[in-house]
Formats: C-alpha cells, structure tokens, sequence
C-alpha cells in the first residue's frame, strides 16, 4: 500500500450513455433496487449515474451524455464536516467511508457539489431470488448511514494481495483492478489507473489531453476540490481537432 | 431510618460493582468474570483432538481417554493423527476464507474408518443423503469487517520460516486441543489493530472495512 493515487479519466466522448456501467456497479457494489418511488423523493442510490442532457433547439437538438461518481477529491468538501471522521483521504488517494463509523448526519452529502453521497433512508431489501447474487467482499450497508462510490477498493485490495502472493508486480490494465464500471464499459470511455505513476495509462492521458489544445477537464473545477477524475470533453461534430485525428 | 439509608448505601454500592464489571469487560472484550464458554455443540461432535491433535486423547473435562484396559487411548500407535489444518480447511493458505471441507472429503477416510461410532453414521447418512452439514460457526467477525486467512498466514510463515499449519494458533488457539471448539481471543478491532500496529501492518481504515 501507499505511493498511489488511483484515478479515472472519463472520455466524454466515447460515451453512448448506454447505462452498463451503472447496472455492473449496482450488482458490484450491493446497491438497493431503486424504485420508482424512491427516484420521486430524490433518495435513489446510484453510486455511478449516466446524466443526460440535451443541446440546442428542436430540431438540432443533441443528446448528451456524462457520466458521473465521486470525484475523489483532494480536497474532498465532505470529508472536514465529517464529525466522527466517517470519511477521510487515505494514502492511496481514495475518499474513503467508513460505514462502522458513520453516525448518518448526512453533513458530506450536503456539503458535496457532484451530488455523489447517498444516505440509505431504509433497510436494503432485495427480492429471495436476488439474496445469492450479493456480492461478499461488499459490506451491506444497513439503514441510516451514507454510502458512495470507493472505486471498488475491494478489487483494489485483492488484486494488491493476489500480486503480493503470486510475487508479480501490480499491473494497472489489469481488469481485476479496475472498478465494474470501468470493465463493463463497452466503448472504453472509463480507463482507471494510478496517477502516481508518470507510466500508467491514465498518467499518459492525462499529459497528453491536458496540453493546450487537449480536452481535459475536470467537473467544477473552479471550486478547488482538485478531483481525480478527469473527464475528456466531447469532440464536436465538423470541428478542427488538432489533438486527435 | 438508618436501617434505610444504610439500604440504599447497599443498592448503591451493588450497582456500581456491577457498572465497573461491566465496563471491564468491555475494555478487555471479554467476559473476564466467566470467561468464554466452551463453544457451541456442534450437529456432529467433531473432536479436533483426534484430527489434528498428537498428544493422547482427552476427554471433554480434559483428562486422558481410557481404554478398556485402562491405558490411555491412542488413534494410533504413537498419538491423535496429527493431520495438517490445511488439509481440511483447504483454502486457508491461499484464499481469504479457510473453507470447511466437504462431506466428500470427510469421507475419503470415514468410508471405512469408524464403523460403529454414531457421530460417523451420521456423517455416513449426510453423505449417502446428499444433504451437507449444518456446522454452527464459531469464529465471526462482523459483515463490515473483511479478513483474509491468505495475507495473514502468508506474513507469518515468511516471517517465522514455519509451516501455515503453525501459523493457525496466533488468532484460534491450540485448536488440537479442544474437543469442542472454542474461541480463545476477542477477535475485537482493538485486537486486530494491536497486532497490526506490533508488526507494521497496514492500518488504514480500507485495509479491512469497505
């Protein structure tokens, strides 16, 4: 452990909004069926969502798509109104959350911008036939306490310990690494990687996209919450790309 | 009315002991007035004793087995079998759950071995019937806790140079020994992050919550 700084960079892009990426971090990550009802009181849990968004006026309007979890800020908003110290940056550059800590004041969750933090207003339940398919390396996480995205820290962690055990360095193409989200992605919008490393693919993207005429960019920049993700903003249609061909 | 006041100075003082008691018990993370109990019954009396122990066989109450001619019962001619943890509890080593073996593997030996003993047939009947063994788990840490047999074993071989099979009773005791099995440390947080903290393992929340 130590000497990481996992991250993400996010080819806008690429993306189709074709939602695979939110359906692999439901199941990974034991999240609560969202019902209807729930998405109408604003209390669905979605650890990674697809945000649509339409440009222009009918009829050249275009659909776009972003998709969005938490940033796993270096200067995280959520993790100084933490009162029980719940979240916290570890070394490796994740915003972590505790559940055994979290007393559920839900001060993160307002104090987050990306609207990334999720506070379980009821018990999960799953149907009978769904209780097998939970995920053992993920905690359940019970009523009253928050709950976000942690790039799957538990592929993290066995992937660490299975390249510990075989003696073969930690690959980070490696798709036992890198969160569902980013292996379920079928057009590769999602790369994850270590930022630590000049080497790593999503070190070399980023160098590459965020010279001057690059498309790097990151949400809410002007904030100063410094994220870890970095999103590649969408090439327009009949524009001259230099960076690109 | 001094009878009474002397009552409540009583009611007071029981209370109190039993307020501290409880608080030390909770700051040692375990029952230091009973102890931990002997451990569930289990649905077939599996003594450890003869599987993996090497000394001669004990009874529940701990002195030695007689046989009928009231010489210490042996499983073989030198001791218990002495088999290796590892060979039952297959995963251990290598995987994050040690793993209870199956009825399958109980039987490589019990297919012969035990003839007349009722806790084999009814390990014979689970086997003839298809139906596995409901073992009642003893060791459990909570569901936000994640612990990994494997990084652990792995350490303390390295470090020592012995064999996992001797790395077991640094967390589970001298399970050999036990008939029933027990659990003989808190395996509470203070517990793990002592050890942790002794031998410059990781400490960060994420190691084992998450």
């Amino acid at each position: 452990m130590g000497e990481k700084s996992w991250g993400m960079v996010i080819d806008v892009d690429k993306c189709t909004g074709c939602q695979a990426c939110v359906v692999a971090c439901q199941s990974e990550n034991n999240i609560p069926i969202n019902e209807e009802e729930h998405f109408n009181q604003r209390r669905a849990i979605e650890w990674i969502r697809v945000e649509r968004y339409w440009e222009g006026e009918f009829p050249d309007v275009k659909a776009r798509f972003i998709p969005i979890l938490c940033q796993h800020c270096g200067e995280a908003p959520c993790e100084p109104v933490c009162p029980v110290f719940a979240t916290y940056h570890n070394d490796q550059g994740l915003n972590v959350q505790v559940y055994n800590r979290c007393v559920g004041t839900r001060f993160c969750a307002n104090n987050c911008p990306y609207h990334v933090r999720f506070f379980n207003f009821w018990e999960p339940e799953w149907p009978e036939t769904l209780t097998n398919q939970l995920n053992p390396d993920v905690t359940v996480r019970s009523r009253g306490i928050m709950e976000k995205c942690t790039f799957c820290v538990q592929r993290i962690r066995r992937t660490e310990r299975e390249s510990e055990r075989d003696g073969v360095d930690l690959d980070d193409g490696d798709r036992a690494l890198s969160p569902a989200c980013v292996n379920a992605c079928p057009t590769s919008a999602l790369v994850f990687g270590d930022f630590a490393d000049p080497e790593s693919k999503v070190s070399r993207l980023k160098e590459q996209e965020e010279k001057e005429d690059g498309r790097a960019y990151r949400l809410l920049e002007n904030y100063g919450t410094e994220p870890s993700v970095v999103y590649l903003k969408k090439v327009e249609e009949g524009a001259k790309s230099a960076s690109h061909g | 009315m001094a009878g009474l006041i002397s009552l409540v100075g009583v009611a007071v003082l029981a209370g109190t002991v039993l307020v501290v008691t409880f608080v030390i018990s909770a700051w040692f993370g375990r029952p230091i007035v009973f102890g931990y109990d002997d451990g569930p019954a289990q649905p077939i009396a599996f003594p450890h004793t003869v599987h993996a122990g090497v000394g001669p066989l004990l009874n529940a109450d701990g002195s030695p087995r007689l046989d009928e001619e009231g010489q210490p019962q042996r499983v073989n001619v030198m001791s218990g079998l002495g088999l290796d943890c590892t060979f039952c509890h297959r995963m251990a080593a290598t995987e994050a759950a040690a793993t209870i073996p199956s009825v399958g593997l109980c039987m490589s030996c019990h297919v012969t071995v035990g003839d007349g003993n009722d806790e084999i047939e009814k390990l014979r009947q689970a086997a003839d019937t298809g139906t596995p063994i409901d073992w009642t788990r003893v060791h459990r840490v909570p569901d936000h806790v994640h612990f990994v047999h494997e990084a652990h074993i792995r350490f303390f071989t390295e470090r020592d140079g012995v064999p996992a099979s001797q790395v077991c009773s640094t967390c589970h005791g001298e399970v050999a020994a036990m008939t029933t099995v027990r659990q003989d440390r808190s395996l509470k947080m203070s517990d793990c992050v002592d050890c942790h903290r002794d031998n410059g393992a990781p400490t960060d929340c994420t190691t084992c919550h998450y």
